[in-house]
């Protein structure tokens, strides 16, 4: 098995060609990508401010107040104008979303009620703008000073968005939590306002982790087929009947095939990420564990999806022609081109049918979710991949003993 | 050391085996002789554990295929059709590759990589890549490949196929020195000439059938004709032809020729120039050949034994 293995090693080195296809042209795209979704060319530990659209109706002494707070943090460049025209700006897509305090703030301020602050944003990109309210919405209530609790600001967050994904839910959860535990902590210390970096943009910015985890396991799904087709090849060759001439158990020929994708897989993983450390400064080595283990989760998941394409095929071509289709398919819903998170909802729900999915929101999660290793979510994600990789075994083997094994 | 006996096979409907049996006794040359399709590469598919029969049985160095196929196959070697070679790979490679199947200690079995390769005639090109070599190279590698366990039964189908007398010449060379080693030899062709220079015994397949088997002189003594007269013509048509055959017992037409199957040239010769002449057929060349294979086969089946 390792022999048959190390033999495909040998012959994935020899060949120049693949070798580059696995190397070169997957940086290539992650080069690509990470500018496309601007998680490049950004200095590392800025944050870029955002320009943020504020309607005051109330013009008193206290909304202007909270508005110059806000303009005074430095994720925020606000710039005001009227109700009309920032629905208007809204409605034409030149802006995500706006801030409206409503007339009537600063006696609801002053009475101690809910301040009538209406965040409106655009439907389209709902998720997009989740994150910039969440944000908002913790700073907000540092500024005002409301005494509500936490938790009730959540739970207006979730009747606001009912129907956001629980990832980005999740993070954004996260952050109001933060914001409200700093804004009151340091109220005490008399300094009014916490200044908290609103998206994870200062190391690792969302448009960067998309693009290179993205990228990487679209780009490993078509070489795991390429390694899957090689069983194939040996056919056509005449080289697995020489095998089945020998001692060696016919399972082990497939079972080689698995421990060769899976090395090479890992491989190409761990490539593209030192190329993203090098190139994009992603910060690699404070979450080195649970990389690794997300590389060996999603190389076998990918390599068991190659080897399951082969067995059901009859040749190199057949393998490429319709795994070409499926990738496709798989990455642009699993994630891998466009981000889920800015998907239609019914997107995001056929998405978790791809293993892209379940690789990027695994890499969402050590990145920009910044969960630890032992996380439930996280480890759910390395099981799940795990599973589908275990599933696409057991049933390759099957064809391979009913389709590849029968020489006549 | 080999016994196969009443192997059949079918593939969908038709018969590629009907029923195949013979013994090879240990050291034995044996040849499979016959045309192309006649069942030799199933027959050695089965024997080599890749094809099962529908019926019958093989036992090599005294173990059942069937039962036992791991133990079968760590005596035999085979040397496929076809060549199998990882091209991209180096011989040498290939060979460490191919022999590391087996169980052979690491250093016997680099020791013995570089006697094979100076056997064939390819030391000097080892770390070449097999893709770089001639046909004749490559089919010298794939030989060699299934040398290095040092088998005790070594099947071999059509190894000389499209190759360059070079080539053909030292697989020869190497294939009498296995012979005299004592190394049991399985032998496929549709050359006459090679099964008549080597093979102890000889299977002639037809048809999935085994139509006559023995020595090369047993062959020749099962027919009871010594030579062929082969007398061509310049204006053979059927009818004529079927003039001659309805008055002759033994007679094979092939293209514009007859061939005459006789025990006494001496006394057939003028008779047939007679009847020949007296049918009405112009002689343009008269041809004397001692039998052989061929002829054996031409006089067993009909048919010539190459296309
Ligand atoms: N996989 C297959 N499916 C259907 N028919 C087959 C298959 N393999 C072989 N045959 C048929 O079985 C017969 C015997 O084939 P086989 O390959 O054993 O012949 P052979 O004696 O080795 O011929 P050659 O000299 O051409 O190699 C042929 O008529 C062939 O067409
Ligand atoms: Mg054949």
């Amino acid at each position: 098995m390792i022999k048959l293995a190390l033999k495909d090693i040998q012959l994935f080195f020899a060949d120049k060609r693949a070798l580059m296809l696995t190397v070169a042209v997957p940086m290539a795209l992650i080069t690509l990508f990470a500018f496309a979704f601007g998680g490049a060319g950004q200095t590392k530990g800025e944050s870029r401010p955002k320009t943020l659209v504020i309607a005051d109706e109330d013009k008193t002494e206290v909304s202007k107040n909270a508005i110059a707070e806000l303009d005074s943090l430095k994720e925020f460049k606000v710039s005001q104008t009227s109700l009309d025209s920032a629905e208007n700006l809204v409605k034409k897509g030149d802006v995500a979303a706006i801030l409206v305090f409503h007339k009537g703030f600063r006696d609801s301020i002053n009475a101690g009620n809910k301040p009538p602050i209406e965040f409106k944003y655009d439907a389209a990109k709902e998720a997009e703008t989740g994150i910039l309210q969440g944000a908002l919405l913790g700073n907000l209530m540092g500024i005002i000073g409301v005494k509500s609790s936490a938790k009730s600001a959540l739970e207006k967050f979730d009747s606001e968005n009912p129907t956001m994904d629980s990832a980005t839910r999740e993070r954004i959860h996260t952050q109001i939590s933060n914001n409200f535990s700093s804004s009151e902590s340091k109220k005490q210390s008399d300094s009014f306002i916490k200044s908290t970096p609103l998206i994870a943009e200062e190391e690792n910015s969302p448009g960067l982790i998309h693009a290179v985890a993205g990228t990487a396991i679209m780009m490993l799904l078509f070489s795991v087929v390429g390694m899957g087709a090689s069983l194939l090849d040996e056919k056509q060759e005449g080289t697995l009947k020489k095998l089945l001439y020998s001692p060696i158990r016919p399972n082990s020929i497939l079972f080689g095939k698995m421990i060769y994708a899976n090395f090479v897989s890992a491989f190409q993983l761990v490539i593209m990420f030192i190329y993203a450390k090098l190139v994009f400064g992603l910060d690699i080595f404070s979450h080195l564990a649970a990389i690794l283990l997300m590389i060996l989760a999603i190389g076998y998941a990918c390599s068991s999806f190659g080897v399951f394409l082969a067995s059901f095929s009859k040749s190199r071509q057949q393998v490429q022609g319709m795994s070409t289709l499926i990738i496709l398919v798989m990455s642009c819903i699993g994630g891998s081109m466009i981000p889920t998170f800015i998907m239609p909802v019914f997107m995001q729900k056929i998405s978790v049918f791809s293993v892209n999915y379940w690789g990027i929101q695994g890499f969402y999660d050590i990145f920009w979710r910044m969960l630890p290793i032992n996380d439930p979510t996280f480890l759910s994600r390395i099981l799940v991949l795990f599973l589908l990789g275990t599933v696409l075994n057991f049933i390759a083997l099957q064809m391979f003993k009913k389709n590849i094994l029968k020489i006549a | 050391m080999i016994s196969v006996s009443n192997l059949k096979k079918n593939y969908e409907s038709f018969q590629a085996l009907k029923g195949i049996s013979f013994d090879i006794k240990e050291g034995e040359f044996f040849g499979l002789l016959g045309p192309n399709g006649a069942g030799k590469t199933t027959t050695i598919s089965i024997m080599s554990t890749i094809l099962e029969p529908d019926e019958g049985s093989v036992s090599i160095a005294g173990f059942d295929l069937k039962n036992n196929p791991t133990e079968c196959k760590k005596n035999i070697g085979v040397v496929p059709q076809e060549i199998a070679l990882y091209n991209d790979l180096s011989a040498y490679d290939n060979l460490l590759f191919w022999g590391s199947l087996y169980d052979v200690p690491k250093d016997v079995l680099k020791v013995r990589i570089d006697e094979t390769l100076q056997l064939f005639g390819l030391f000097d090109r080892k770390d070449d890549k097999v893709k770089t070599y001639s046909g004749g190279m490559k089919r010298r590698i794939n030989i060699a490949s299934a040398l290095l366990h040092k088998p005790k039964v070594l099947f071999m189908d059509e190894p000389t196929v499209g190759i360059d007398p070079q080539s053909r010449n030292l697989i020869f060379e190497v294939l009498e020195k296995l012979h005299k080693e004592g190394m049991t030899i399985v032998y496929t062709t549709h050359y006459m000439e090679e099964a008549e220079r080597f093979c102890d015994k000889i299977g002639i397949i037809d048809n999935g059938q085994i139509i006559a088997q023995g020595t090369l002189e047993e062959l020749k003594s099962l027919s009871k004709m010594k030579e062929t007269i082969v007398v061509s013509f310049e204006n053979l048509s059927d009818s004529l032809y079927a003039n001659i055959s309805s008055e002759w017992e033994g007679v094979k037409r092939i293209e514009n020729a007859i061939h005459f199957f006789t025990s006494e040239v001496n006394r057939d010769l003028s008779v047939i120039i007679l009847k020949c002449n007296q049918a009405g057929l112009s002689i343009s060349n008269i041809d004397i050949q001692k039998v052989n294979l061929e002829t054996i086969f031409l006089s067993l089946t009909g048919k010539q034994l190459r296309d």
